[in-house]
């Protein structure tokens, strides 16, 4: 590879990344503008829109749903999503391949397909738009992604470990507690930590699964179809940070599994 | 390792006799546990078939199932069920989105976008990824790509208004074009396919991005020098070696990114205009608008879903590999 070549495709990571980071600082910025009118020259600072988001009890309301739906969301596809591994990882039979990409499917099917089909099913099985229905829709979006890493780190683990639980006496359900678990646990924090965030910031299925009560994004996006205003850079920036700090973790916890056990 | 040793030994003293039995301990000594667990899994064949009960329900009832009935519910002529009114079945609502030009152009155009949107992305990223995994070195990688993933944790919403902020009219690029004095009145950037395609890009990338990391990162540079010492220069070496070896990700990127850039809502409502109507805006007026067209919304989801998958398959066919292992 030439000297100009490496040049040039450095250039091009790096203007990439402030394609993908200036949007988001000029964002953050914009939440410190002492004026009602979003757009730029940037005259006087102020730190009253986080104050105001602070005291905003509807945003902290909707916060709290949010997060409840996302708790909800993780332990259910967490555990769904190990089932699934456990199955369909050391196992063989017949139509594995069409299991497995049938199991896949939810996370592959464009959103507003997803979320107009799940709103169908919801009032098929009696389901009222709101909490249960975004809970089980985004179940259904984040159990392939559970499962997928789960698999990944199920297929290094020895096989030595659960046949030396078993000769000590262990059966099946305990040999998964005690020696399974605990050596997927790196791998079960970063995934539930990533559905937390599909959860928490996915917008489209929980603006046709919900009720009355909006998520966050739902929210966001009503505010923003009835003008642009610093108090949602306020929101947004606090959600970005809660983000980046959950995404470093997550990723943190990935990295240490791939480094080995 | 160590961890899982120390584990196994463990599970030795819970379940050694004389030594104080922990839970598991206790619980495998227990004769209701044994009595239920005995049957359970007498033969593998029965721990089999519990293993598999959950899974097979949750594919087929969650996954399966919510697909399956919205073609269904296409076929309806009233849904949701009306009291003393039996549904009908009709084609009406399949025939309708060929006889009206208001849903046959909102539903090209979102394939033309998201084919236009999906080349560009693969154009962007290509050197991005390839500068990641040949030109960084080995323990700086994650760094580097750790700087590409945090904004894309950040949701659809936030990273869309961002995008609002930027291509507005007051916005940072007008800002900094009328301050160089290129322009005098701002550009109209945004509500236009413009705008859609630089947030759906901003969105979708990294659906591109990683799947050609982990494609360009697996081939060994001993073939590229291998390929230098035969007297191939750059453009062969990359025609040659590096491109036809990194088509599975090409493949499974430009799969994610098609499918899942026809999927956004949100975005064009927010950056899109009147003449960048897509399909899923079209779809979504017929649950949110009046209340009584499920039947036909559903009809025009399963023509998209069809739609995408079929154009998809095609385009993994012509790349040369089924649609296996496509998430990794």
């Amino acid at each position: 590879m030439t000297r100009h070549t490496r040049i040039l495709m450095s250039i091009i990571y790096w203007a990439f990344v402030a394609y993908l980071f200036v949007p988001l600082a000029l964002m953050v910025t914009m939440g410190f503008k002492d004026s009602k009118f979003i757009g730029f020259p940037i005259r006087s600072w102020t730190f009253d829109w986080y104050i105001a988001v602070a005291q905003d009890t509807q945003v902290l309301a909707v916060f709290g749903y949010s997060m409840a739906i996302a708790i909800s969301t993780t332990v259910l596809s967490l555990i769904i999503g190990t089932w699934m591994a456990a199955f369909l990882g050391p196992n063989t039979f017949r139509g594995k391949a069409i299991i497995f990409a049938l199991a896949c499917l939810p996370a592959v099917i464009p959103g507003i397909i997803s979320a107009i089909a799940l709103r169908i099913f919801a009032r098929l099985i009696d389901i009222e738009p709101g909490m249960m229905a975004i809970i089980l829709g985004h179940t259904v979006h984040n159990v392939p992604f559970v499962a997928l890493v789960v698999m990944a780190r199920l297929s290094t683990q020895p096989k030595s470990h659960i046949e030396a639980a078993r000769d000590l006496g262990a059966d099946s359900i305990v040999a998964f507690f005690r020696v399974t678990l605990p050596y997927l646990k790196p791998a079960l924090i970063g995934a539930g930590i990533f559905c937390m965030l599909l959860s928490f910031d996915d917008f489209v299925r929980a603006f046709f699964l919900g009720g009355y009560q909006p998520t966050l994004p739902v929210l966001i996006f009503a505010k923003l179809r009835s003008g642009m205003s610093p108090e949602i850079n306020a929101i947004s920036t606090i959600v970005l940070i809660m983000t980046a700090i959950l995404g470093l973790w997550a990723e943190r916890s990935m990295r240490r599994l791939n480094k080995g056990s | 390792m160590a961890h899982a040793d120390s584990e196994t030994a463990n599970l030795a003293k819970a379940a050694a006799p004389g030594g104080r039995p922990t839970f598991w301990g206790a619980l495998l000594q227990n004769g209701a546990y044994q009595a239920i667990s005995g049957t359970l899994f007498k033969t593998p064949r029965r721990q089999f078939v519990l293993l598999a009960s959950l899974p097979l329900f949750w594919v087929f009832f969650a996954n399966l199932g919510p697909i399956i009935e919205m073609f269904w519910i296409g076929f309806l002529d009233s849904y949701p069920p009306k009291v003393g009114y039996q549904p009908q079945f009709t084609l009406a609502n399949w025939a309708a989105f060929f006889q009206d030009r208001v849903f046959i152009i909102p539903f090209f155009r979102t394939l033309a976008y998201s084919f236009t949107f999906t080349t560009i992305t693969l154009l962007i990223t290509y050197p991005v990824a390839y500068f990641l995994a040949k030109h960084v070195k080995r323990g700086h990688q994650l760094l580097f790509l750790l700087l590409l993933l945090i904004p894309f944790w950040v949701g659809e919403i936030v990273r869309t208004y961002a995008i609002m902020i930027l291509l507005g009219n007051n916005g940072a690029v007008n800002l900094a074009l009328k301050s160089l004095g290129l322009i005098e009145r701002p550009i109209p950037f945004m509500y236009t396919g413009f705008s859609l395609g630089v947030g759906i890009i901003y969105l979708t990338a990294l659906y591109m991005l990683l799947p050609l990391y982990s494609a360009l990162e697996k081939i060994p540079d001993n073939y590229l020098e291998a390929a230098a010492d035969l007297g191939a220069g750059a453009w062969t070496r990359f025609r040659r070696v590096t491109l036809p070896l990194s088509r599975e990700g090409i493949a499974s990127g430009c799969t994610l990114v098609f499918l899942i850039s026809t999927g956004y809502y949100a975005t064009p409502v927010l950056l899109g205009g009147p003449r960048s109507t897509v399909f899923a805006e079209t779809i979504a007026g017929f649950f949110h608008v009046a209340g009584d067209q499920w039947p036909m919304g559903a009809a025009f989801s399963s023509i998209m879903l069809i739609a995408t998958l079929a154009l998809t398959g095609l385009f993994l066919k012509l790349m040369g590999r089924d649609g296996k292992g496509m998430m990794r």
